[in-house]
């Protein structure tokens, strides 16, 4: 018996039509529809596309919890081995579709799930982590190279192969972290990466950074005396006694605390919450990390309009970037509806 | 190529036969000459219109290629296509068009 395939497109490659067709509804057809096709011949005798399930991209995102039932439950009355969606290239909304629908299917239905995205593709980004995405060109023309490489990782993942590196398999790295053996000890393999790199050749890291994306700095201030200016800190600077309980790894949450009437932090008022750092410093003298008493001063001489009478801290010791952009955002909003111009933001 | 072009191309092969139908296209850039010049062959390589698995066979050339410059009176050549055979790059479109005719034209 082969494996039951569901494949998933949208409207377009449902041959249903363009962009005045994307609020089209989910249907279900039995068979293969436009770039199953090439599945259906890149997946051999192994595996059968027994229905293939269309949604129109604009339906989808503007519907996306109704249309992912609608489809999961489409999809689920085929009793799929695997479903494969897409691929979707660098189109925004069918990727994000792509994604959703395996990560729901995947999850719910427990079955493997693949599909395809060009690396830039919004849905990539969103859903690498749920699902395998085979890296695809940007546009329709390369339905030929990637369908084949979606089908040989769909039927590793059916017949329960293992499925190797991103690099091997083409897909875009899910951030799973695998341990394996190696022939050379680390040490000498990281002294053999140094010295390629010194000398200009070609190396391949065994730990590549993530990418972070760049912040464009806003203007700046024209007239400090005038600007009302807060402080922010991950270095966890607490009143005695850490009141919220910010935790001193992988921090939860932050505080908002008062400034007012405080000139100074001392020993007996303030200290860290922070567990990445030797606290004897911090503690003795807070300022050394959250500097009131220099911010005072600067208020006092008129280099700054005035002090935020209240400051933001967490602890910033293993926070997500997830977690750490959540904090900023509702940090940013209240500052901005108090007024306040600029943010002196200190770490550790 | 465009669905309803897709569609049309389909359906004048079907109503005067693939042997009496040519396509000349007009695209401006080789990949996308290239994907038509396919899709009216072979069948769609993206999968995503009519022509999707369906080869059609049929001869195919780019306006700018010798063998259709040819065929047109110099001065209607001249005026029609030649400000666009300067622009465009004529030996990329044509590296790109002629194998697929080659490899999959029937007629």
């Amino acid at each position: 018996m082969p494996y039951r395939v569901v494949h998933y497109i949208n409207q377009f490659f449902g041959q249903v039509g363009g962009e005045d067709k994307a609020d089209t509804k989910p249907f279900v057809k039995e068979g293969v529809i436009g770039p199953g096709m090439a599945f259906k011949g890149a997946l051999g005798k192994d595996a059968t596309i027994v229905a293939t399930v269309v949604c129109g991209d604009g339906y989808f995102n503007e519907n996306m919890d109704t249309a992912e039932q609608e489809l999961l439950s489409m999809i689920k009355s085929y009793s799929p081995d695997i479903l494969i969606a897409g691929p979707a290239f660098n189109a925004g909304r069918y990727g994000v579709a792509c994604g959703a629908i395996c990560a729901a299917v995947g999850g719910k239905l427990g079955i493997p799930v693949v599909t395809g995205m060009y690396p830039e593709n919004p849905g990539a980004d969103m859903y690498k982590k749920n699902c395998y995405i085979v890296k695809t060109s940007n546009s329709a023309a390369g339905m030929r190279k990637a369908v084949p490489l979606m089908a040989k990782l769909a039927l590793k993942l059916l017949n329960g192969e293992p499925v190797a590196s991103p690099d091997e398999d083409q897909y875009i790295a899910r951030g799973i972290r695998k341990n394996v053996f190696k022939e050379e000890l680390g040490a000498k393999r990281a002294v053999d990466m140094l010295i390629a790199k010194l000398g200009d050749k070609e190396f391949t890291t065994e730990y590549p950074m993530p990418a972070f994306d760049r912040v464009t700095p806003n203007p700046p201030i024209k007239d400090m005396s005038k600007a009302k200016i807060a402080l922010v800190t991950s270095g966890g600077i607490v009143p005695k006694g850490n009141p919220d309980k910010i935790e001193s790894s992988s921090a939860s949450k932050y505080g908002r605390y008062s400034l007012a009437g405080v000139d100074d932090l001392t020993a007996d008022s303030h200290e860290t919450a922070h567990g990445g750092y030797d606290p004897v410093y911090a503690n003795e003298d807070p300022n050394r990390v959250l500097p009131v008493d220099v911010m005072r001063d600067l208020e006092k001489e008129g280099v700054i309009g005035e002090l935020y009478d209240h400051y933001y801290a967490t602890v910033g010791n293993g926070t997500s970037v997830a977690n750490a952009k959540k904090y900023a955002q509702s940090i940013a909003k209240d500052l901005i509806a108090d007024g306040v111009q600029a943010v002196i933001l200190t770490s550790t | 190529m465009d669905l309803e072009i897709q569609k049309r191309v389909m359906d004048m092969a079907d109503k005067y036969g693939p042997e009496n139908v040519i396509v000349i296209l007009g695209g401006a850039e080789a990949e996308a000459a290239g994907l038509a010049a396919e899709t009216v062959s072979n069948g769609d390589p993206t999968y995503a219109g009519p022509l999707a698995g369906v080869s059609l066979g049929l001869a195919v050339y780019h306006i700018v290629e010798p063998e259709v410059k040819a065929e047109i009176d110099p001065e209607v050549y001249d005026k029609e296509v030649g400000m666009m055979e300067m622009v465009l790059d004529v030996d990329e479109i044509c590296n790109e068009v002629k194998p697929i005719r080659e490899q999959y034209s029937k007629y």
